[in-house]
């Protein structure tokens, strides 16, 4: 229990610092991949926590979708690099409200709601993965399809929108 | 214990994969090749570029290895000789490989040159080209297995190899896989002809020998998988099972070292394209294909 506590704890850490290096870095690129590291961080923490599917998951998910961001945040920043020491931050005092107003939910959300007793047991791996199937397919099955539904209509959206028409494709 | 023979073997493998790889490239066999090669890379100067990000340049080349290694850990060469056997061992596999992508967008971007940049993000683009045909086909295998660990998988084989069950699969995994590694001609990161080496371009001595064994690393990672989803694994008569594993794996590897060298490399656009439009729809109708299957014939 104590070390799974430690693991528990560095990969938490982990988590938090890469958060901050988010923000601390001028390079676009460092800045997406810092936040990959720390969710990485986070799906260690659930490998801790002994759920190994969901902690795979997150490990395997966000190596593509962060990828994914740091090429548009390098598209759309004038500065990708970091190179020109070119101030990125604006609103400051609009995100140091939110930012506080955020830490405190979360604060709030650990402390004040009854989470009930700590599970001693978790059931094995092979069990989890089952469960976790027939959850998906019974119970939340509508709720995952119609999520499911609306983000492809987004991203066929957003594709149609992305497509301007000009003269060489009409032809 | 079985870490230490799955290192081991997996070093000989990478040795004999060089050694195929070059019989592919230049013409010629020699069994010393590459250990002159490797020898002479490690004497070499190493490079390091003007304003370059030094962390990923350093970084690139060894996340490359461990997500090689990590792939490497669920993937059976014999009963009981595996590292380690996750409940969730083939989505692992994915996950450890998914890193492939950012250890070459953070070697591409790190050395500050303009090729390697390019060649990088290139392979993001080709991730999006294969990403969905790894997984799509994998699913399939874990529906007959119904169970994601990779040695369930090869259990499941025990009556009729997923090669004849599901074909399809087959050749789509093999297709996406060949992608995933960068091997001709889908080696749009490194395309010798116009990228001058891609991400390749930038690194020299010791950290390119480490670019070269992390990739040979990934080349057999890939076909051991090929071998545990499609080829039955350890399954075979008369020879024992690792013998069985460690044939079966090099020969896949060699295939796909050698089968891609005699066709013109893909253009991007060409081979998304491709992907999306006829690879998924075949990836979806095998997924059906083998529900029905395994519904009303369970072999």
């Amino acid at each position: 229990m104590t070390v799974q506590m430690i693991f528990l704890a560095f990969f938490g850490g982990a988590a938090v610092w890469f958060g901050v290096v988010v923000f601390r870095t001028h390079s676009m690129v460092r800045s997406a991949l810092a936040l990959l590291f720390s969710q990485t961080a986070i799906g260690a923490m659930f490998l801790v926590m002994q759920a190994e599917f969901l902690g795979v998951l997150q490990i395997m998910m966000m190596a593509t979708e962060m990828s994914v961001m740091a090429i548009f945040m390098v598209m759309f920043m004038m500065d990708p690099g970091g190179m020109g020491k070119m101030d990125m931050t604006h609103q400051k005092r609009l995100s140091l409200w939110a930012g506080g107003i955020g830490l405190l939910a979360a604060l709030l959300l650990v402390w004040l709601p009854d989470w009930g007793p700590v599970a001693l047991s978790v059931p094995g791996a092979h069990e989890q993965a089952a469960d976790l199937g027939r959850e998906l397919l019974g119970r939340s099955m509508f709720i995952f399809q119609s999520a499911g539904l609306t983000i492809l209509t987004a991203m066929i959206a957003a594709t149609m929108v992305a497509i301007v028409p000009n003269a060489e494709q009409g032809k | 214990m079985s870490i230490v023979v799955v290192l081991l073997s997996l070093a000989a493998g990478a040795y004999a994969l060089a050694v195929i790889e070059r019989w592919a490239v230049h013409g010629h066999l020699s069994l010393t090749g590459p250990a002159w090669a490797a020898l002479a890379l490690l004497g070499r100067e190493s490079l390091l570029a003007r304003k370059s990000d030094r962390l990923f340049f350093e970084l690139g080349p060894v996340l490359l290895l461990v997500a090689g290694l990590m792939a490497v850990a669920v993937i059976p060469l014999a009963p009981g000789l595996i590292i380690t056997d996750l409940a969730t061992g083939a989505l692992f596999l994915n996950a450890a490989l998914a890193y492939v992508l950012v250890a070459l967008i953070m070697a591409g971007w790190g050395p500050n040159g303009a090729y390697a940049m390019i060649a990088g993000w290139r392979f993001l683009g080709q991730f999006i080209a294969y990403a969905m045909l790894i997984v799509m086909p994998i699913t399939a295998v874990a529906m007959r297995a119904e169970s994601l660990s990779t040695v369930e998988i090869v259990a499941s084989q025990e009556q009729l190899w997923n090669v004849l069950y599901q074909p399809m699969g087959f050749i789509l995994f093999v297709v996406a896989a060949m992608g995933l590694a960068w091997l001709p001609p889908l080696d749009l990161p490194d395309a010798t002809g116009e990228l001058a080496g891609g991400v390749e371009a930038e690194y020299t001595g010791v950290r390119l020998a480490v670019l070269r064994l992390a990739r040979m690393v990934i080349i057999l990672a890939l076909a051991g998988a090929t071998v545990t989803f499609y080829l039955g694994g350890w399954l075979g008569p008369w020879l024992p099972g690792w013998a069985w594993s460690a044939i079966k794996i090099l020969a896949v590897a060699a295939a796909m070292l050698s089968v891609g060298r005699y066709m013109p490399r893909i253009r991007e656009a060409r081979y998304l394209a491709l992907s999306w439009k006829l690879g998924i729809s075949l990836a979806l109708a095998n997924i059906f294909v083998v529900g029905v299957i395994a519904l009303v014939v369970p072999i």
